[in-house]
């Protein structure tokens, strides 16, 4: 049996582990879970973490050997536990004789402050609390991979398997079953239900509620707008957040008392807002009509950072208010109704949504949305067959940069502010995201993106500074395990998934 | 019939782009000589002193932002690529460096004598690579490894996530304010020795020249590398073609591995520059200069060493001489960069020097 395997297990969920310590994941979750169950103190949920991540890497360990002999895997899982144990161990005796010894810890490590080291050697010396861990975290180790046998033994993973795949046998060979997913009627019916109830929600929603939900939907339409530049023509662009701007600005300066006084009416600034960034959109598209895909996204990226720089630059100030922004920006007044509450607002982007959804409907199953399809696959060959890449490239970004004009038009008249932090890369950055966890090309999939990534981290609030950590994990875990994202478009998953329903014999090459 | 219409589609697509660039070429060219001519000649805001201060500042600069390019071009010229994360492995650097230095000076090492510095300035540019090191090594096992086989958006999207996840780590562990570089007192910052130049003085920092001369002895190391080792040589192989460099016996794994390790060392050193040049540290800091740096290796023709460290020098220098010489503000250094990039990607797609290790990959 090698040892080196188990040991490396065991080292690399001890690195994890003292990472989860430094980055005050530990405290997240011991805090956590202290409320949720109305402990007195978080050390409890913060040891579960720990040890949760060295049963983990002895699982792994164990697992390697299982083939070899019962022996074999408990060895496995208690050598991993070692190399963790005795990594985290001394870890643990570092922090805490430093921090005896007076050192300021918390000054470079900001999360080490004095109740997490207490929470962490359980107010021990650091001799005992450096033992208790290892012990602790090797005793699960091993406990861990004790599991993994069992469970092999007794073939938990494969009955388990088993029987879920019975019941939903059963499931879908229910008459029930069938009779409603052959219907016809089935998708039209839970499509009304589902409009029905957005409709319905603004009315009954509180007033932060229509605000965040206000905030997802002009996500959502930014994301079908980027969908249409990324999804269905697959030209990767960063630098959307620019197209978010310019909407946003126009609608500002048009309707704002300051710098220009202008003060036109919304209904007549908002159009506008989505000409000027459609427009814009073309002169982006122009200069970066032959670049590879990779040099594109710089220069989008390129792109939106200096709309963002000539924003706040005091140069244009008395052109686009500079650093400090415009102000009162007005509203758009519907038959003689002040539309400035949160709920007129939701019915304002919802009808924005549906708006552009339907526009991105029509498009996709349409000559264009063929030619973006063919484009997005290979411009060589499409090319090739016939099809006008550089007008198709040049409407897809006036399209995309016309929603984000929509969307940042409204956003401008709801803020009754825009400044020049409003549009950063982040911004850009989480409507990319969105599109490809929820699903690039897909309608349903964007909505679900900008739910999953605007509106749960609403509701999770206390985890808003891990929120980006959470982004960058999860877009690399996706990436690796479902590329098409949450829920993709037919077409897309099977772009990605390519080789996976044909026997290797007849698979060919992919370059 | 069939021949009439093939060549009115071929002759359509060349005009088209042929105009296009014409255009964007005359207005640009336009403009800068129109703005030279008033700065040179009309209202002369500067004396031959300031002028030379730019160049220095630029060229200081240019050799950090060569070095990141290096990495950068490495790894694309492998792997085809934009490695997002790279400019976040040289933050670490920095931050690792960061600490080198307040342990030592913490220890009262940093400044007992000149050789204990100089010792601990070594000390310290080690560490900092190492770190970076081990990180662009980690980097490629989980984020970019498994996905070699996919789609090019797809590892893009990955080495985003890579980077946004080791940008808000730092700033969960090490806090988001900026810390300062404790240089040791041999090699404080803003000291240096002073050229007379148009009668005025002119400051060349120590922290300058060691940036400089360290980044040219890297690039040289690197030239050697690749160039007249075997290890280079295999490297060029699995750049020019991953599959028939595997069937020549060389083990591509490994390859790419010793490429991610060349390239984090690289980052890590351009770190500990950055810091002891520019003093400032935080999570936020390797996102503009890897931005630069990229820009520069596309300049110089990605894939393409001399043509990084080119690219490198050329955009520090015109990045620090464009806003005077144009008589935009220095705010708007960056649009000038990202400008330059713009007008390289155009004119010149595959760079000034030409794509050397990379071939067309549409």
């Amino acid at each position: 049996m090698d040892i080196r395997s188990s040991l490396r297990e065991g080292l690399i969920s001890g690195i994890i582990n003292v990472f989860v310590i430094l980055l005050g994941l530990t405290t997240l979750v011991g805090t956590l879970v202290q409320e949720w169950f109305d402990l007195s103190s978080p050390t409890l949920g913060a040891w579960v973490l720990l040890l949760a991540v060295s049963a983990w890497g002895g699982a792994r360990a164990g697992r390697l050997h299982l083939k070899e002999s019962a022996m074999a895997t408990l060895l496995a899982g208690l050598v991993a536990g070692i190399a963790h144990g005795l990594l985290v161990g001394l870890s643990l005796f570092a922090i805490s004789t430093l921090n005896e010894a007076g050192a300021q810890l918390r000054q470079w490590l900001i999360q080490l402050t004095p109740q997490a080291i207490e929470m962490l050697t359980f107010s021990l010396s650091p001799l005992a609390a450096a033992v208790v861990s290892f012990l602790l975290l090797a005793a699960v180790s091993l406990v861990a991979a004790l599991l993994v046998l069992v469970s092999n033994r007794y073939h938990w993973r494969e009955s388990l398997r088993g029987s879920t795949t019975a019941t939903t046998d059963r499931i879908k060979n229910a008459a029930a079953y069938q009779q409603v997913t052959d219907s016809r009627y089935t998708k039209g019916i839970a499509l009304a239900l589902f409009a029905a109830m957005v409709l319905a929600a603004p009315l009954l929603l509180n007033r932060y509620w229509n605000y965040t939900l206000g905030t997802v939907g002009i996500y959502v339409m930014l994301g079908l707008g980027l969908n249409i530049v990324v999804g269905f023509a697959g030209l990767l662009d960063l630098g959307y957040v620019a197209f978010f701007a310019i909407g946003a600005y126009t609608v500002a300066l048009l309707t704002g008392p300051e710098p220009h006084g202008i003060m036109l009416n919304f209904w007549l600034a908002l159009p506008a807002g989505v000409l000027v960034a459609a427009i814009s959109g073309i002169l982006l598209g122009i200069p970066v009509l032959r670049m590879r895909g990779d040099y594109l996204a710089i220069v989008t990226l390129g792109f939106g950072e200096i709309i963002r720089i000539l924003s706040k630059s005091d140069v244009l100030t008395s052109f686009s208010g500079g650093p400090r922004g415009v102000r009162d920006i007005g509203g758009p007044v519907l038959f003689g109704l002040n539309v400035s509450s949160g709920m007129h607002y939701m019915y304002l982007i919802l009808f924005g949504i549906a708006l552009v959804a339907f526009v991105t409907q029509r498009l996709q199953y349409s000559r264009t949305g063929r030619a973006w399809m063919a484009m997005r696959e290979d411009e060589d060959v499409a090319e090739a067959m016939g099809v006008y890449t550089l007008k198709y490239k040049l409407l897809a970004f006036a399209i995309g940069a016309a929603f984000a004009g929509l969307g940042g038009g409204i956003y401008a008249s709801r803020n009754q502010f825009v400044g020049p932090e409003d549009f950063t890369l982040l911004v850009s950055i989480n409507v990319l995201c969105l599109v490809i966890i929820g699903g690039m090309g897909s309608i349903p999939g964007v909505i679900v993106g900008a739910l999953v990534l605007k509106g749960l981290p609403e509701l999770l609030r206390e985890l808003d500074a891990y929120r980006m950590l959470v982004f960058g994990a999860l877009l690399i875990f996706m990436m690796i395990v479902r590329p098409e994202g949450l829920w993709p478009s037919k077409r897309r998953r099977m772009e990605l998934h390519e080789q996976e329903d044909i026997p290797i014999e007849y698979q060919t090459a992919v370059d | 019939m069939a021949d009439d219409a093939v060549h009115t589609h071929v002759r359509r697509r060349i005009d088209t782009w042929l105009i296009v660039r014409i255009v964007i070429g005359v207005l640009v060219v336009t403009y800068l000589v129109y703005r030279l001519w008033i700065i040179l000649f009309v209202e002369q805001p500067y004396g031959p002193d300031t002028w030379l201060r730019f160049a220095i500042s630029g060229m200081i600069l240019g050799g950090v932002y060569a070095v990141i390019a290096l990495g950068y071009t490495l790894v694309y010229g492998i792997l085809f690529m934009i490695n997002f994360a790279h400019g976040d492995v040289m933050m670490w650097g920095c931050f690792a460096g960061y600490f080198t230095l307040e342990i030592l000076s913490g220890a009262g090492v940093l400044n007992r004598g000149i050789s204990s510095s100089i010792i601990s300035i070594v000390v310290t540019f080690a560490i900092g690579m190492i770190v970076s090191t081990l990180l662009a090594i980690a980097l490629e096992r989980i984020a970019y490894r498994p996905l070699r086989m996919a789609p090019r958006l797809v590892p893009l999207i990955s080495a985003i996530g890579a980077s946004l996840f080791l940008q808000n780590a730092a700033q969960l562990m090490f806090g988001a304010a900026r810390q300062a570089y404790t240089n040791p007192e041999i090699l404080e910052r803003n000291t240096g020795w002073t050229v007379i130049v148009g009668g005025e003085e002119v400051l060349i920092t120590y922290t300058g020249v060691l940036t400089f001369v360290l980044s040219v002895i890297l690039m040289a190391g690197l030239w050697v590398l690749v160039n007249r080792t075997k290890m280079g040589t295999a490297m060029r192989a699995v750049a020019e073609d991953k599959k028939v460099a595997a069937l020549m016996g060389i083990d591509v794994d490994r390859v790419i591995g010793l490429t991610f390790i060349i390239s984090g060392a690289l980052a890590g050193a351009a770190g500990v520059m950055w810091g002891l040049h520019m003093g400032i540290v935080y999570h936020y800091v390797g996102f503009v200069p890897g931005l630069k740096a990229f820009t520069a290796a596309v300049m110089g023709g990605i894939g393409n060493i001399p043509g990084a460290m080119l690219g490198g020098l050329s955009l520090g220098v015109l990045e620090a001489m464009g806003p005077p010489l144009l008589g935009i503000p220095f705010q708007l250094k960056d649009v000038v960069a990202f400008g330059i990039l713009v007008l390289v990607l155009i004119f010149r797609p595959t760079g000034l020097l030409g794509e050397v290790l990379a071939e067309k990959k549409a």
